[in-house]
């Protein structure tokens, strides 16, 4: 499963984009989070990587803007293990490890549809970062 | 040592143990460092000072500082400030400072502008006022909006919980009595050896809420145990690491440094509402509070830390090591710490108010009257703001003079269509100051005042607190 963050404009967000996308392509897509208003919305989704491609360019078909969510980094050198964050985490993507070491699931962690965290680091060790895999990213960029 | 209490009896443990290292790392407010950085040429006697845009204080003669922790940057606001500004001269790094001054016939200069390190620094003595709290509240908060504290960020509606302290580690658990600790005693700070000096401003002994001064050279400590930290919208300050060794002299020491978590109870408190005396809504243990989940209400609340209980026990094991190295050498106290102070509360001669002082009837209306109708009664009471009530008395919206205007104008009839659902309100002992800006941040004029069961009791307009507040 790949995670895609969709953002829909004013214009759009009132269209039931997604179930239309799953009707004809046939393809599960689960939502994780979502924030949406008659203002717009921003949705982070995951989708079988085998569909990732197809579902990327129906999204766009439709208006919608699709690129990989910004995902939250832990700075060793300046996390001091406090653990402020942990219980602020939504999703339990921070946890206290035995040793009281911070340990952070890039797996769980909704990236920037949340970013609870990040505001709460008293040691600024928390930044919220764009996923690794570049290529993944280029893939998904808007063909110019 | 606690393990040894359960398994072989304080007898036993008094016999084998020797001394009981302990650690403590959180943030801790009244902390700061005086430096001295020796005479300019021509010499300035410096009246106001800044450390890379942080505000120094200048207490003493002509160049001695005092770099205060929650002192904050004029540039960079809450992002940096005084515990940054230490940890930065802790770390090696260059610091700017700039001073003004009004000049006199023996300090000519009026400012001056220049770069240092520690090691420029004639001293740079960590000199922190109130260090190593006992134990510390359980931050909750009541309120429906989230409020950023210095207990860190706190959800509405109980949805998260802090807490503070090192619990069965922190060095005044281990020695509640001050048998072994008092002005002399050698301890670690910040990543070095330092004194207590005395005991902290605030200590409190008798309600288990005791605290130190303490002073350490800080050119030999280590960022590691010495780290400046922001609290969004509440200001910066600075994590300071204490390590305190307690010698066993007697079996009474054996048996009171077996103390565990599961014996510490601290206050869950409600910092949603904005008084001194914050409602406590229950007792916790530290063993629970370091569970990660607590109950409040029989709700499962999550729980964080905000100091490191990781660097604690490195703390503790460091000086652990050192003792054994021989490295650090225990003192005995030359005086010993008060036990019998109190933590007095402000003496205040100026009144403060409340919404109890200026509230007033509000004037209100029923959902179903005709607009026509509260359009009459805003004219009739002269006033611009009318309650919507049920027919318990409570809090079902608010009408503005405006709103009715707008409705008049486009035709409308209802209430219905026009009326705010989503009223922000205030509460009869809530200090005017704190309502007063809550109506600045929503740009509203006015706050019904409801009690817990959201009946009206009355109103609070902007020309009240202006009136009171002069605003």
């Amino acid at each position: 499963m790949v995670r895609i963050l969709l953002r829909f404009s004013e214009n759009i967000v009132e269209q039931p984009i997604t179930a239309e996308i799953i009707l004809a392509l046939k393809v599960p897509i689960n939502i994780i989070a979502a924030h949406v208003n008659s203002k717009g919305g921003e949705v982070l989704a995951e989708v079988p990587d085998a569909a990732l491609e197809k579902v990327v360019t129906a999204y766009r078909e439709k208006g919608a803007t699709v690129s990989l969510p910004k995902l939250i980094e832990v700075d060793s050198e300046k996390c001091f293990s406090c653990g402020a964050c942990v219980a602020l985490c939504p999703v339990e993507a921070i946890t206290l490890a035995d040793d009281n070491s911070i340990v952070f699931n890039k797996e769980k962690c909704i990236g920037s549809t949340c970013g609870a965290c990040v505001e709460a680091c008293p040691a600024r060790a928390i930044k919220s970062v764009k996923q690794g895999n570049s290529e993944l990213a280029n893939d998904l960029n808007p063909k110019k | 040592m606690k393990k040894l209490v359960e398994s072989s009896g304080v007898e036993v443990a008094f016999k084998e143990v020797d001394v009981v290292t302990t650690g403590t790392f959180g943030a801790m407010c009244s902390s700061g460092a005086i430096i001295n950085i020796g005479h300019s040429d021509p010499p300035i006697k410096i009246e106001k000072a800044w450390i890379n845009d942080v505000p120094i204080c200048h207490p003493g003669a002509a160049v001695d500082l005092y770099i205060g922790a929650t002192a904050t940057s004029e540039t960079q606001s809450f992002e940096y400030g005084g515990g940054h500004v230490i940890e930065d001269l802790v770390s090696g790094k260059e610091v700017e400072l700039r001073a003004t001054a009004y000049g006199t016939d023996c300090y000519p200069r009026t400012r001056i502008k220049t770069n240092l390190t520690k090691d420029d620094l004639n001293q740079f003595y960590l000199l922190n006022f109130r260090n190593c709290y006992q134990r510390y509240a359980c931050a909750v908060n009541s309120r429906d909006e989230t409020i950023y504290t210095y207990m860190g960020k706190l959800l509405p509606r109980f949805r998260n919980a802090t807490f503070s302290g090192a619990g069965e580690l922190n060095p005044l658990m281990n020695d509640p009595d001050y048998e072994t600790i008092g002005v002399g005693t050698r301890i670690f700070l910040g990543g070095a050896q330092g004194y207590v000096i005395g005991e902290g401003t605030q200590h409190d002994p008798q309600n288990l809420n005791g605290t130190l001064m303490v002073r350490g050279n800080a050119k030999k400590m280590s960022p590691e145990f010495l780290h400046g930290a922001t609290f969004t919208r509440y200001g910066t300050t600075m994590y300071v690491g204490i390590g305190i060794p307690i010698p066993i002299l007697n079996e009474g020491l054996a048996k009171k440094t077996a103390i565990r978590d599961e014996e510490i109870f601290t206050n869950i408190i409600d910092y949603g509402v904005p008084r001194r005396d914050r409602p406590k809504l229950g007792k916790i243990s530290y063993k629970e509070l370091k569970s990660g989940a607590i109950t409040i209400d029989g709700k499962k609340v999550r729980v964080s830390s905000l100091s490191s209980l990781k660097t604690a026990k490195k703390i503790a094991g460091t000086l652990k090591s050192w003792i054994e190295e021989g490295m650090f050498y225990l003192t005995t106290p030359v005086e010993r710490l008060p036990l019998d102070s109190v933590f007095k509360l402000m003496r205040q001669t100026e009144e403060t108010s409340f919404i109890a002082n200026v509230v007033h009837a509000a004037v209100t209306c029923k959902e179903n009257e005709p607009i026509q109708a509260i359009a009459e009664r805003i004219v009739k009471q002269s006033v611009n703001h009318i309650v919507v009530i049920d027919d318990a008395g409570k809090l079902s919206g608010i009408v503005t003079s405006w709103d009715i205007t707008r409705a008049m104008a486009e035709g409308r009839k209802a209430l219905a269509d026009v009326v705010t659902r989503r009223v922000i309100t205030a509460k009869i002992d809530e200090p005017l100051e704190t309502a007063s800006k809550r109506m600045a941040q929503h740009n509203i004029s006015a706050l019904p005042v409801i009690n817990s069961e959201r009946k009206v009791l009355g109103i609070v307009t902007s020309e009240d607190v202006a009136k009171i507040l002069g605003r």
